[in-house]
């Protein structure tokens, strides 16, 4: 667990609104995801936590610093850092399984070893049975699962979730959850997921990282101590631990203080 | 959609028309629109020689289709519309998605196409007749015209709303540019395009008829003229009735495409 894998290193981002004006989003970020570890990403709304994932993904670049996977610098998006949205982003044309399967076919892994890979992924998520429905034909979670699949089907070696279950409802976000606990669990996969909600931050996270508004800056890095390094399967049996509400009420303090400075 | 439910309010705001009331009330509105043109003229209340009973206007159908040889002017008015509309989409659909997909097309190409799209297609005519003549060029031209800049348009805009997440999520998945354009950019806007190309093929026909009315020997248009200048009104009546419906078939012919095309999207009730 000790190896860092991503690294983020005095990251800023402006950007340019019309001619003249200027947004300063984040400010001198460094954070470090080691492997296996899951990552989160807190703050309030506007504290630059989505900027500072897209930078990783490739998908914004940055002002100032570096971010580098494996000590490569990132350039651009790439299959290394599969990103999972709070939008769906199912390709509604294609099955389940060629949405599965869009990521491997595109980065041309041969037939025989697709269909493996899609059948685990798709039967780790719980759709083995909706391999061939539409999307369309999907709950909200259901699909949400199947960009999950998607993206670790295509074997990234950092797995990106911005705000992945904000648009689910609760008992299904706790279901999800659960099933990102046992997704790591099974295939060590490197997370970097970006929350404002507290709850999901404490139940999945090894590592929080609590951002500070306008301009995003690291205020805390944090790691839950109670957990002991280990991960915990199920929320009834979290929030029922030792320390879990002190954490709470600690993220619920800074998420107020930063709240307050905005106003 | 059972009988057994009680009476609805015949003025229910947004509510579901049931199946049978569907039907009674798309039957109705026909039964009383011919209704009303037989009892016209079998009273007497019009000239018959400007409004010829529905019979007549049956009859004369019958008549130019058995004995005069119209069907050969119906395929050439269809083989018109299918031909340029043909020629309008295989230009339209892949400048309207490049136009979609990289603001740097569409910055050459929109003020373009917007300035065309107000200049009315038959203000074409005169200089079309002039440079092709009176075959089948500047029909095709006419229809082309009158279709294409609408078109590029349409598929641009479609084009646009693909979400920006469905590119994104590609991206991160490895994909390169070409595999986002044709694997994820015009898969998704697929859909819309053969709506837009629904709604262009009714304006196609519009400009077939002008084309065939102002200047042709043969098609739909060209009969109706002919039958004009020998006060055959109902034959005039007849031209009308196969336009709406062969108009009313293609609309049909698309809908069931979109239907076989695209089983993902489903029915919202």
């Amino acid at each position: 667990m000790s190896d860092t894998l991503l690294e983020v290193r005095e990251v800023s981002k402006t950007f340019t609104l019309g001619s003249r004006k200027t947004l300063k989003a984040v400010e001198n970020v460094s954070f470090g995801v080691e492997q296996n570890s899951i990552c989160v990403l807190l703050g309030p709304s506007g504290c630059g936590k989505s900027t500072v994932l897209r930078m990783i993904a490739g998908l914004e670049t940055a002002t100032e610093g570096r971010v580098a996977l494996g000590g490569k610098a990132v350039t651009g998006p790439g299959q290394d850092r599969g990103m999972v949205f709070q939008a769906y982003t199912s390709f509604d044309w294609l099955s389940v399984r060629k949405n599965v399967e869009f990521g491997m076919k595109v980065n041309n892994i041969d037939a025989a070893k697709r269909r493996e890979r899609t059948n685990h992924f798709l039967n780790l998520v719980g759709l083995s049975k909706f391999a061939d429905a539409y999307p369309s034909q999907l709950s909200g979670g259901m699909r949400q699962r199947v960009a999950i699949a998607r993206t670790l089907a295509n074997d990234p070696e950092v797995l990106l979730m911005d705000e992945p279950f904000g648009a689910l409802d609760a008992e299904t976000r706790w279901l999800m959850q659960e099933l990102m606990i046992d997704v790591a669990e099974k295939t060590n996969t490197t997370m970097v997921i970006v929350t404002h909600d507290l709850e999901e931050a404490i139940f999945l996270a090894d590592k929080i990282i609590f951002l500070s508004s306008h301009p995003g800056r690291v205020k805390e890095e944090i790691i839950p101590a109670f957990k002991a390094g280990k991960r915990i399967a199920d929320k009834e049996h979290i929030i029922r631990m030792n320390g879990y509400s002190d954490l709470e009420e600690k993220l619920m303090r800074l998420m107020r203080e930063e709240g307050h400075r905005e106003n | 959609m059972t009988n057994s439910k009680p009476p609805r309010d015949f003025f229910s705001v947004r509510s579901h028309v049931g199946r049978v009331q569907g039907i009674i009330s798309a039957i109705g509105i026909w039964a009383i629109f011919f209704g009303v043109w037989i009892v016209a003229t079998s009273l007497g209340w019009v000239n018959e020689l400007l409004v010829p009973s529905p019979q007549k206007v049956l009859t004369a159908t019958h008549d130019l289709f058995v004995n005069r040889g119209f069907s050969s002017d119906v395929l050439v008015s269809v083989g018109r519309v299918f031909i340029s509309f043909a020629m309008a989409c295989t230009v339209a659909i892949p400048l309207g998605v490049a136009m979609g997909t990289f603001p740097s097309i569409e910055a050459i190409f929109a003020p373009f196409v917007s300035a065309w799209r107000y200049l009315p297609a038959p203000s074409f005519i005169p200089i079309l007749l002039m440079w092709f003549g009176t075959g089948e060029a500047p029909k095709l031209a006419l229809l082309f015209i009158g279709v294409i800049f609408f078109l590029i348009t349409l598929v641009m805009d479609h084009t646009k709303n693909v979400r920006t997440e469905l590119i994104e999520t590609a991206l991160t998945l490895g994909a390169s540019r070409y595999v986002i354009v044709l694997k994820v950019v015009f898969p998704a806007a697929f859909p819309d395009i053969v709506t837009a190309m629904r709604q262009m093929m009714a304006m196609a026909w519009t400009y077939l008829v002008i084309a065939e009315i102002v200047a042709s020997t043969t098609g739909i248009g060209a009969m109706m003229m002919r039958a004009r200048r020998f006060l055959k009104t109902d034959e005039i009546l007849s031209g009308i009735i196969v336009i709406g419906v062969l108009g009313l078939l293609t609309d049909v012919l698309f809908r069931v495409l979109h239907r076989q095309l695209f089983p993902y999207i489903e029915v919202k009730h």
